[in-house]
């Protein structure tokens, strides 16, 4: 037979077995008690008919059998809990509250103890059986006394702390089970929220999230993570569908610019006129091109599904921007741009380094294409106030217009006025990538301003945070 | 040069054969890992080309085998990863050099060609000299007829990779790569103008030039 679900339940299960546990707890313990009072009971009675005995054995030995009939007599008839029987050495009674004894064996048995049962009448009449005790001895004369007390009511206080004990077991066991039952469907119910999410996200419902209840518990974490670990996959999901779709528009053009080169070529050749040579020159220049794009947007997509750059250390930042204005100051100069650096030594930055040169090779690229000879193009690097790491580079060329500079940074846009220039338009977007990669940003903001008949310029900042 | 080509894709294994035979050298085929390796073993080759990802035994097991087996023939990966990672991973493994896929075919013949010049240069060499170009790697001196020729550091390392690679082209990126040390495809011509400054500096005033460019590959250092 299957169980319902509740029953099933791993909290559920915890319950049981802890209640069993308490269970078997309890018995040893109520064991433990029952032993206790009713042994003391039965002790105590035992300690009092003793006293009671050693009392009349003295009343004898110190006055005779005739002391201890007058005695017993008094003492049957008053309030004491005894009972009494006084025997000639034949077990013939001679006094008492009981006409014979209980014992086994009757008056020869003596010394001996017992238990035994008295039957008496209730207050209506009815007769009652109570349990009793007793113990038998052999005066110093040859009679035989018996004293013995019932031992009902220690018996009944006995039944009572037992029956309360059983009472307090069941009571807890039942509010045990209870409270698994209300803790068990309440950490069902959280555990199948999160379920949900679960069967939703892997029957195609990205967008699902876990609910977070706010009671900070370890189930509010739980679903924290889990909702973190989905934006994380949506992000990069769409990270990866915007770069397929990305691919798929803007290779279009030139993979049918190539197609057409190609295949006018072909036709060219097939009819004996022309030079293939050249075509094919243009067509691999093209694929080359193309290649390129692809690898950039690679580039992009993966760095922005893995969230994170890779193989991270400290490194100090002038030294990497040392090395690149090393790398482009030539190519600067050659083209008539007077270039120049201030780089703040002795700062620290955590990152990839391969991939922050390549960033920064990126936007001095950008540099170099867009500002006209006789321009200035100057890389920084300086520790922010903040205590952010700053790599900057700004040029005096046209810059970018307030309202484009969000747009630049997107994938393949370019603006009107740098279409004449080679580039996909995926500079600034891996630049932007990395930034994100390292939890850092980039920031686009006017240049130096108007320089003669060129400017405003445009300022590149590439911000990480601090190591 | 003997050349080995492990790779899978017939096709690509095809034009890369009939390539490098063109270029006068001896190719040898095998199209997994585990051919690749019972090739290796069978034959004495200068460079092997091995292709990373393959059926049976990968490039990488397949790099790992020989150079535990003390084999130290110069190794160029070909992959379609090109992540920094991946390279690290093909290099650690033995490789000597990596190439990304797709490439320019002149981009792997200058890679292959540098290889093989690798296992030439076992014991420390301290000068170099390449025709009339004597570079002295203590004292960072270079002549030319006699005649010193004052470089810049960076200069000074293209010229030494140039000259350890005298007679063979090399291309942009393996500049960028080997001198810099960066992996990455600039798009303004950077390394084109290093170049130029370092030829300015060795050719002027002398009647021939040493630097060639090798149209659609990158310079040729000739003796």
């Amino acid at each position: 037979m299957r169980l319902p679900r509740l029953f099933r339940t791993t909290p559920f299960r915890l319950t049981l077995l802890f209640l069993a546990l308490f269970a078997a707890a309890a018995s040893a313990f109520l064991a433990y008690i029952y032993l206790a009072t009713a042994g003391e009971a039965t002790r105590r009675t035992d300690r009092n008919i003793t006293r009671e005995m050693r009392s009349l054995v003295a009343a004898y030995d110190r006055a005779g059998i005739d002391a201890v009939n007058q005695s017993l007599i008094e003492r049957a008839s008053s309030e004491r809990p005894f009972l009494y029987l006084l025997m000639k050495p034949d077990g013939t009674r001679i006094s008492g509250s009981i006409a014979e004894t209980p014992i086994e064996g009757g008056a020869s048995a003596a010394p001996a103890r017992a238990s035994f049962s008295v039957t008496d009448y209730d207050a209506q009449g009815r007769m009652v059986k109570h349990p009793a005790r007793g113990f038998q001895e052999r005066l110093s004369g040859g009679e035989v006394l018996f004293v013995g007390a019932d031992i009902s009511e220690d018996q009944a206080y006995v039944v009572k702390i037992v029956r309360a004990l059983w009472g307090a077991g069941a009571l807890v066991i039942l509010l045990g089970l209870a409270g698994g039952l209300l803790v068990s469907r309440n950490v069902s119910r959280s555990m199948g929220a999160l379920n949900d999410v679960v069967t939703a996200v892997r029957n195609g419902e990205f967008g699902a999230r876990a609910a977070v209840r706010g009671a900070r518990d370890e189930f509010d974490e739980l679903s924290e993570g889990i909702n973190e670990m989905l934006d994380r996959l949506e992000r990069s999901m769409a990270g990866h569908r915007h770069a397929g779709d990305a691919i798929a528009h803007d290779l279009r053009s030139p993979l049918t610019r190539l197609r057409a080169r190609l295949e006018t070529a072909y036709l060219d050749v097939e009819a004996g006129k022309g030079d293939a040579k050249e075509a094919l020159g243009q067509a691999l220049e093209d694929t080359d091109g193309v290649l390129k794009t692809f690898s950039a947007v690679l580039a992009i997509a993966r760095l922005q599904a893995a969230g994170r750059a890779p193989d991270q250390t400290v490194f100090d930042p002038a030294e990497l921007a040392g090395d690149l204005a090393e790398l482009y100051e030539p190519t600067c100069e050659d083209k008539g741009l007077e270039f120049g650096s201030e780089l703040t030594r002795d700062l620290q930055v955590r990152g990839n380094r391969e991939f922050l040169a390549q960033a920064l090779a990126n936007i001095l690229d950008n540099a170099v294409k867009y500002t006209p000879v006789g321009g200035a193009i100057m890389l920084r690097v300086r520790r922010r106030s903040s205590g952010e790491i700053e790599f900057s580079v700004t040029d005096t060329g046209p810059g970018v217009p307030d309202e484009d500079r969000a747009r630049v940074v997107e994938r393949f846009v370019r603006l009107e006025n740098s279409r004449s220039e080679p580039g996909s338009g995926l500079g600034l977007s891996l630049v932007a990538a990395v930034a994100e990669a390292h939890d850092g940003r980039l920031e686009l903001s006017e240049g130096p301003g108007k320089v003669g008949d060129m400017g405003p310029g445009l300022r590149v900042a590439l911000i990480l945070p601090r190591a | 040069m003997r050349i080995l080509i492990v790779e899978d894709d017939l096709e690509a294994a095809g034009v890369m054969d009939r390539g490098l035979t063109e270029a006068g050298h001896e190719c040898v085929r095998a199209a997994d890992g585990e051919e690749g390796l019972s090739a290796a073993h069978a034959g004495d080759f200068d460079v092997m080309i091995v292709d990373r990802m393959m059926p049976r035994m990968d490039g990488v097991s397949m790099v790992q085998t020989l150079r535990r087996e003390g084999d130290g023939t110069p190794v160029l990966f070909l992959s379609a990863l090109g992540e920094i990672n991946d390279r690290v991973e093909g290099l650690k493994a033995g490789g000597d050099d990596y190439l990304v896929k797709p490439y320019a075919f002149a981009e792997l013949i200058a890679r292959v060609e540098a290889l093989s010049r690798r296992r030439e240069t076992g014991s420390v060499q301290t000068l170099l000299r390449v025709g009339e170009l004597e570079m002295d790697l203590i004292g960072r001196t270079v002549h030319r007829q006699g005649k010193e020729i004052d470089l810049q550091p960076r200069e000074f390392q293209l010229l030494e990779f140039m000259m350890r690679h005298a007679g063979q082209s090399v291309t942009r990126t393996m500049l960028l790569e080997k001198v810099w040390e960066y992996h990455f495809d600039p798009q303004t011509n950077v390394i084109d103008v290093h170049v130029s400054r370092l030829r300015s500096k060795i050719d002027k005033g002398f009647d021939r030039p040493m630097l060639q460019t090798v149209r659609g590959a990158g310079y040729r250092l000739d003796p």
